[in-house]
């Protein structure tokens, strides 16, 4: 019998479908797509070595970097968002969209390195040591 | 019936042009009802009609040697059968019968079943074979009971017309004979899930409504043809249900006031409203296996039709 | 007979019926594939139905990581679905490999042993993502149908799919 008042409160109760295309709202916490601020990223590349996935690309040039994103490749594991130390990738709650063709959904970013802050407090005599250690650890990046 | 007769009752009403609609309303309306009480939408009205054109449109793997060209006969069999099936139905009363057409009527609804079974051995196919193996197991299980009950409302009516079990003496109302129609018509209903393959009896089907067990290697046309004759075998099933209790509700509600078009508005309600039990039955359970499917229609529901034979025979020779 | 060609079209876009098949996946897309036919996102409102058997369907949806031990599988099915069909790669997984990439024991994204209409992004993509990624693939089924677009699926080039394609397509037919 209770399989039967069940089905009698279904009838009348209204059904729970959402019409197509309707989507329904994603929780707060919902991991979705990574979001890359150029601005805050510094190019250490952590985010490259954390990734689970190899979904982000990163490619070193004289001055300046490319980082690319494949939202294809990507588990939404959010390695590379808690790795980020400047905090230049989040992860908002959007969902990745269909696509047809491989890469479709890959994204690039050219960004010009910034130069390095000036160290504060190095006025006195270790001032030889220091832009040479500077340029050294520029260079190798 | 002369030639016309029949011609117009197989081909235009209640044959093909007709039934067919039918098949796709009441198809539709068990998936409609089913997701309703599952707390889903279901398919639009149309769906069906879909479902066919699109299914007439697909290509079919080539076969070859005798099992091919029998493949390709088996749907056409199975539709000819329920077509002319729904054709002996009596929508309208005094449209023409002959005497014995409901035993035809029982042979015609039980052809698909058969072209099922031997469809799914002539495909060759592992999975095929386990469906046939299972419907031919079901169908002697359900057919048990069903013939016993046909057979005793026949004999307490002492007909085998289908008009004349259609129509009930009015006057006096034999009270032993309405209690005997609605035993043997609660017999038949048991029995139909069984015939149209819905749960808790689908077990032929090995996963989903359309039969996957011996259909595993139909595709196309031959495909849109099973699911046409399935949708007939509904209206043939349903429609003679409706003629067995059409009687009874007359007598209760007001037996003299029933016109031809009444009749046939009631024959169409009554139809419907078998489709709705049986879409709530389909709900509400599960799939049985095999052999607690044989268990309950030997062991449960035999005895009720045993006592509906045995009352009927003795009515009749007490009479 | 072009009235009956739009029809064709028509009741094509309004009928999709899937196969689901799994090659190696962990399982999260395919539950979300089942989940995409409850009440709550009910594709059946698009008419869409899980057939038991290839035969019967238009749309193979497939989850997983193509590994070694399926590929032959894939073929076969992709072989036995009749007329005119299409691919759903469910996943991330079939598209790229996501995380398997490098292991032993993958071969590779779907896309190189069978063509592939449509993806759905996701780890794993949410059942409603899943509906319309249907939908598209429905869509593209008519179109292709309607002789709008090759009549089999365009294979990507410069993959292996492209020169084994057909021959493997024909030889994996099987006959009775």
């Amino acid at each position: 019998m209770n399989i039967l008042t069940m089905l009698w409160k279904n009838l009348w109760g209204g059904s729970r479908t959402m019409l197509f295309p309707a989507r329904p709202k994603v929780s707060k916490g919902y991991r979705g797509l990574v979001r890359f601020d150029p601005a805050l990223c510094t190019g250490c590349a952590i985010c490259k070595f954390r990734c689970t996935a190899r979904a982000i690309e990163f490619r070193a040039g004289k001055g300046e970097f490319t980082w690319s994103y494949d939202p294809g490749q990507c588990t939404f594991c959010g390695r590379c968002v808690e790795g980020c130390k400047t905090h230049a990738l989040s992860q908002d709650s959007e969902c990745p969209p269909v696509y047809l063709t491989i890469g479709e959904l890959k994204n690039s970013y050219t960004v010009a390195r910034k130069p390095p802050a000036p160290k504060p407090a190095a006025a006195a005599p270790p001032t030889a040591a220091g832009p040479t250690a500077d340029s050294a650890t520029g260079g190798a990046q | 019936m002369n030639l016309t007769a029949a011609l117009a009752r197989l081909l235009i009403f209640p044959g093909l042009l007709f039934a067919v609609p039918a098949a796709w309303f009441f198809l539709w309306v068990e998936r409609k009802a089913v997701a309703l009480m599952q707390g889903r939408i279901g398919p639009p009205f149309m769906q069906p009609f879909y479902d066919f054109i699109k299914l007439l449109g697909k290509s079919t793997p080539p076969r070859s040697g005798v099992a091919g060209l029998l493949m390709k006969v088996w749907p056409l069999i199975a539709v000819s059968a329920a077509a002319g099936a729904v054709g002996l139905l009596p929508v309208l009363p005094s449209s023409g019968g002959f005497q014995g057409d409901l035993i035809l009527l029982l042979a015609l609804l039980e052809l698909p079943s058969m072209c099922i079974i031997a469809a799914g051995f002539s495909s060759r196919s592992i999975f095929g074979e386990i469906g046939s193996a299972r419907e031919a197991v079901l169908s002697v299980a359900y057919n048990v009971v069903f013939l016993l009950a046909i057979i005793s409302i026949a004999a307490s009516q002492h007909t085998f017309r289908l008009e004349a079990l259609a129509q009930m003496p009015v006057s006096p109302v034999h009270w032993l004979g309405v209690l005997m129609r609605c035993l043997g018509v609660l017999a038949i209903l048991v029995c139909l899930p069984a015939k149209l393959h819905i749960n808790p009896f689908s077990l032929p089907n090995a996963e989903q409504e359309i039969y996957s067990g011996p259909m595993t290697e139909y595709a196309g046309p031959e495909l849109a043809m099973w699911e046409l004759s399935h949708g007939l075998e509904w209206v043939a099933a349903t429609g003679l249900a409706a003629t067995l209790v059409a009687p009874v509700v007359a007598i209760l509600v007001a037996p003299h006031l029933i016109v031809w078009w009444l009749a046939a508005l009631l024959f169409v309600a009554l139809s419907f409203g078998v489709v709705l039990l049986l879409s709530v039955v389909a709900a509400a359970t599960a799939r049985l296996a095999i052999d607690t499917t044989v268990r309950f229609y030997w062991q449960c529901t035999l005895i009720f039709a045993v006592l509906a034979i045995s009352s009927a025979l003795f009515m009749r020779l007490r009479s | 007979m072009n009235l009956w060609n739009r029809l064709m079209c028509y009741c094509r876009r309004r009928s999709p019926w899937l196969f689901h098949m799994n090659s190696g996946s962990c399982n999260g897309c395919d539950i979300e594939l089942v989940a995409s036919l409850s009440p709550r996102y009910d594709a059946e409102q698009l008419g869409v139905r899980l057939e038991g058997s290839p035969r019967h369907a238009d749309i193979l949806c497939i989850t997983g990581p193509v590994t070694h031990n399926s590929v032959q599988a894939i073929q076969t099915v992709y072989g036995q679905v009749c007329g005119p069909k299409a691919v759903v790669a469910i996943g991330s997984c079939p598209a790229t490999t996501n995380v398997f990439i490098d292991s032993r024991t993958i071969d590779g994204p779907l896309n190189r042993h069978i063509p592939v209409d449509v993806f759905v992004p996701g780890c794993p993509p949410r059942p409603d993502a899943i509906v319309l990624g249907i939908a598209k693939a429905a869509e593209i089924l008519a179109n292709r149908a309607a002789k709008k677009l090759p009549v089999e699926p365009v294979c990507i080039p410069g993959t292996e799919c492209a020169a084994g394609c057909a021959a493997k397509a024909a030889a994996s037919e099987v006959q009775l």
